[in-house]
């Protein structure tokens, strides 16, 4: 009798809908995280893993001054795009929130969207066509007369990575800015004006308080996935542009050694979740003033 | 009463600690206008969802024509409900929203449906509006679309949930004279709940006034006006003055009490209901049971003395805060601004008439 | 005036955004083997090139197939997870939520990997579906993301309303439910499909000798005489996702419109 009530109740009924897409994230990515935890205390020699419990892969990504320079490298250039992508996201997100017409606004939502949704791959490569040597940049400056030789500084380095993710991650930056600009209340500012304020300081008084979560919210919504991108140090970065997923991707795939691999994998959502933790407590204290 | 078409038996509603409803039984009748009023909260919405079977109960019982509701799903009662968003599909017309529920009528054809149809619109007023989809319609349009489509299914009991709320006050005060109209018309029994005390005095046969989860007074609109049961209804229901009292002496059916600033008087039992004041004795009376005389007007009534402090002007009415003296604070009185009378200033003294019969005791 | 200066720049943006999109017909037509200017002349050479390599059409057809099944698939998640976010509350929600949505803000290498770890393990070969396994997994916080929005502005008195009619739950969700989030649902179809098509990290891991397009397209980066070819393919792929985005983006802002709500912008 307490049984069929329960299984009648909201809570059973919940968990019954809720049950096949949270068993697929239990056996497809729980399960898959847990063996990549174990496997980097383990190690392989050849085809044969050896499955007992060490610190050794840990101690040699750390002390190996290649994976660190990665590691160092990854988390510079992610830097780097965040913040490049969230500057230049904010005044578009600004812009759009407070200067287009309501009736217009989605369709600009829209059209930022949309590159974001064709080919990474392509969109990636003609990054590499257009900072080239004989790129689009190059030979349209050369043939404006702004510059006699090509610049060779913007192609396979870290700043061609960097330049790449702004681009392939502008739109996660807009979004999140542009619904917390979305969210203010006019009348707040209005207030602000009101109140003595100028338009600049009401800016930086009012708004952008405000705005901050989303900014945030922009800034972990860009670094977590460019710390893991593979593609496009791969092809426009060069040598010297390389981050940790390429050499992940080595270990596993051409190295032949899973657990070193998974080692800096770990190492990496380690690095990952403590960065993050530091911006959700930014964004905490942010939102304790608001609802 | 006739058979009850709605008995409640000591209904209780938990929601873990939270008790929404704490025992309530009630009978309501066959054709009877029943209001259900309280603040928000009170556990009035609750009481209706379980009435129409959206909620359980945690225990008691729920019959409805005499049969016991428990274990029968809201498609399978014989009550329709409109919702307080109104809830009219978006994606069909405004003919296949009012012929929702006719669907698993297999006893009708096609024609004998659309017939149905046109004739529940005809009643709410919106014949010709068939083709309409839902979406375009106005909020008042909205309202009658959800009435028609709740009473072609010929319910026994139509159930309101604050069908008013989301109308704007012309739209509301022409929508409750047609809800008294159609309910007339159909003779079918109307639970409405509201939060709107003036609403439901203005439609109600009955009203039960309901506090955190029980019921605290159930009666016909001019007795839950006149003799609340307690102060927190008198306090809930229209304006209601109320004067420090205490009691000299009973005896029989009469009670002789003093009261500051009205002096001593003497009232009947029936004027002091058995239910508990908080805050000491007091007598309450409203507004308009006390007069104020103008020079040389002579009264019949009782008479006190006082001093204007506060006027506040409605056009029609005058509303005067005067205090009495010998009472510690001011009471108000209206007055309709009759022809040729004047509106008084502060300060003024003025007589008033009252009368005993006007007061309640609550203790 | 600022709004002004704020314009010049929303458009250099816009330029700046598009810049690649806008350069991949121009050297698709443009009749040289190599990818620079200046632009030597017209041609649909590298078009007709495209129906004439056997693995691209079976990298073609594995993808389209990989993409339909993710796209089902999540979408049937997504659903299933979305109602229950809206309509019931249950202890733990927000957790067991946070874990189907956690994918989102996982590198997909860490995703690729690990998959490819425990099939591996478990000795299993692989192939399109364990593609799909993969795709589903991203794809399924998306499905939701959109989903979410169609089953929270369906107002719930409307499914008391047909209850109250005498509607069963079953034909509930059929008459009234379905009809309402469907424009939801193939927002959340067509996403589902453009991301695995174009998804290639995880495609890349667990891909087996069938290669995605994606995949393929990568082997062919190399080369430097097949790019102008990649380019045609290139423009034809963005075509095809701006035309199923301006769908999706028709679908949801029909749903809203059709809930009663107010649109919010965007599909993230």
């Amino acid at each position: 009798m307490k049984l069929r009530q329960y299984l009648r109740s909201d809570a059973a009924r919940g968990y019954l809908l809720v049950s096949p897409t949270a068993l697929y994230a239990l056996l497809l990515l729980a399960v898959p995280l847990a063996a990549i935890f174990a496997f980097s205390f383990w190690t392989q020699d050849y085809l044969t893993i050896d499955k007992t419990w060490t610190l050794k892969n840990y101690r040699e990504a750390l002390s190996e001054p290649l994976y660190r320079e990665l590691m160092f490298r990854s988390v510079r250039i992610s830097a780097a795009v965040t913040l490049a992508t969230v500057l230049l996201a904010f005044p578009i997100a600004y812009f759009v929130s407070f200067h287009v017409p309501k009736e217009r606004k989605s369709l600009w939502i829209f059209l930022i969207t949309i590159p974001f949704w064709t080919s990474y791959l392509i969109r990636v490569f003609l990054w590499k066509v257009i900072l080239g040597y004989n790129g689009v940049l190059n030979t349209t400056l050369q043939g404006v007369g702004i510059i006699d030789e090509p610049l060779t500084f913007i192609l396979y380095n870290a700043n061609a990575v960097v330049i790449t993710l702004a681009h392939a991650f502008a739109p996660f930056a807009i979004l999140p800015i542009f619904v917390a600009l979305e969210k203010i209340d006019r009348s707040l500012l209005e207030a602000s004006l009101d109140l003595g304020e100028s338009k600049v300081t009401t800016f930086f008084r009012v708004t952008l308080p405000l705005a901050m979560p989303g900014v945030i919210a922009a800034v972990l919504i860009v670094f977590i996935p460019t710390i893991g991108d593979y593609v496009t140090p791969r092809l426009v970065g060069g040598p010297n542009g390389l981050m940790i997923a390429n050499m992940i991707q080595t270990q596993f795939l051409k190295l032949n050694n899973a657990p070193m691999g998974a080692t800096l994998a770990v190492l990496a959502m380690l690095i990952v979740t403590a960065i993050s933790l530091v911006f959700v407590g930014l964004n905490r204290k942010f939102l304790r003033g608001q609802k | 009463m006739t058979q009850p078409i709605i008995e409640l038996r000591d209904v209780q509603k938990h929601y873990g600690e939270y008790h929404a409803l704490r025992g309530i039984t009630a009978d309501i009748g066959q054709g009877e206008f029943f209001s259900l009023l309280g603040p928000s909260g009170c556990g009035k919405t609750t009481l209706l969802r379980t009435i129409a079977g959206f909620e359980g109960v945690t225990s008691g019982a729920v019959l409805i024509d005499g049969k016991d509701m428990a274990g029968v799903p809201a498609n399978l009662r014989p009550t329709n409900m409109v919702f307080q968003s109104y809830a009219i599909f978006p994606h069909l017309t405004v003919a296949e929203n009012v012929g929702y529920g006719l669907r698993r009528r297999t006893d009708l054809n096609r024609q004998a449906k659309e017939v149905l149809v046109g004739e529940a619109l005809e009643m709410v007023g919106l014949d010709g509006f068939g083709k309409r989809a839902a979406h375009a319609l106005s909020g008042g349009q909205r309202q009658r679309v959800a009435l028609a489509r709740a009473l072609i299914l010929k319910p026994k009991v139509l159930l309101l949930d604050e069908p008013l709320s989301a109308l704007d006050k012309k739209m509301r005060d022409q929508m409750q004279v047609e809800l008294i109209k159609l309910q007339r018309h159909v003779g079918i029994t109307f639970i409405l709940v509201t939060h709107d005390q003036e609403e439901a005095l203005v439609m109600s046969d009955r009203i039960a006034v309901m506090f955190d989860g029980e019921i605290a007074q159930m009666d016909d609109p001019e007795v839950l006006y006149r003799r609340p049961n307690s102060r927190r209804v008198a306090d809930f229901i229209g304006v209601m003055n109320f004067l420090p009292a205490s009691v000299l002496s009973e005896s029989g059916d009469r009670i002789e009490i003093e009261v500051n600033g009205l002096g001593r008087v003497e009232i009947g039992t029936d004027q002091a209901p058995l239910a508990g004041a908080n805050g000491g004795t007091s007598v309450g009376f409203r507004p308009e049971t006390l007069t104020i005389l103008y020079e040389g007007q002579t009264s019949n009534d009782h008479i006190a003395q006082g001093v204007v402090e506060e006027v506040v002007y409605y056009g029609d009415m005058t509303y005067y805060d005067v205090r009495l003296d010998g009472a510690e604070t001011p009471v108000r009185i209206s007055m309709r601004n009759l022809f040729g009378r004047p509106v008084l200033e502060i300060g003024t003294r003025a007589r008033i008439a009252w009368n005993p019969g006007a007061l309640v005791l609550f203790r | 005036m600022k709004g002004g200066w704020l314009k010049i720049y929303a458009i250099g943006y816009l330029l700046f955004l598009y810049a690649p999109i806008i350069l991949l017909p121009i050297f698709a037509f443009n009749d040289a083997t190599i990818i620079a200017f200046p632009l030597k002349g017209f041609t649909t050479q590298w078009f007709s090139e495209l129906a004439t390599i056997p693995a691209l059409h079976s990298a073609v057809l594995n993808s389209l197939l990989i993409a339909v099944t993710t796209a089902v698939v999540s979408t049937v998640l997504g659903v299933c997870a979305a109602r229950a976010a809206a309509r019931y509350q249950f202890p733990g929600k927000k957790g067991i939520m946070g874990a189907i949505m956690l994918p989102l803000v996982l590198p997909e290498i860490i995703v690729a990997v690990s998959l490819l770890v425990v099939l591996l393990q478990l000795g299993l070969s692989l192939g399109a579906w364990t593609v799909i396994l993969g795709h589903v997994l991203i794809c399924t916080p998306f499905s939701i993301a959109i989903l979410n929005s169609a089953f929270q502005n369906l107002d719930m008195s409307m499914e008391e309303a047909s209850y109250d009619l005498g509607e069963t739950p079953w034909s509930t969700f059929r008459l009234i439910t379905l009809p309402l989030v469907m424009p939801g649902i193939i927002s959340s179809l067509l996403i589902g499909f453009t991301i695995s098509l174009d998804e290639f990290i995880i495609a890349f891991f667990l891909t087996g000798a069938e290669p995605t397009l994606p995949v393929y397209l990568w082997s062919q980066l190399r080369f430097p005489q097949k790019i102008p070819v990649v380019m045609a393919l290139g423009t034809i792929l963005v075509l095809l996702s701006i035309i199923l985005l301006t769908m999706a983006e028709y679908f949801r802002r029909r749903g809203i419109a059709r809930a009663g709500g107010k649109d919010t912008g965007g599909f993230l």
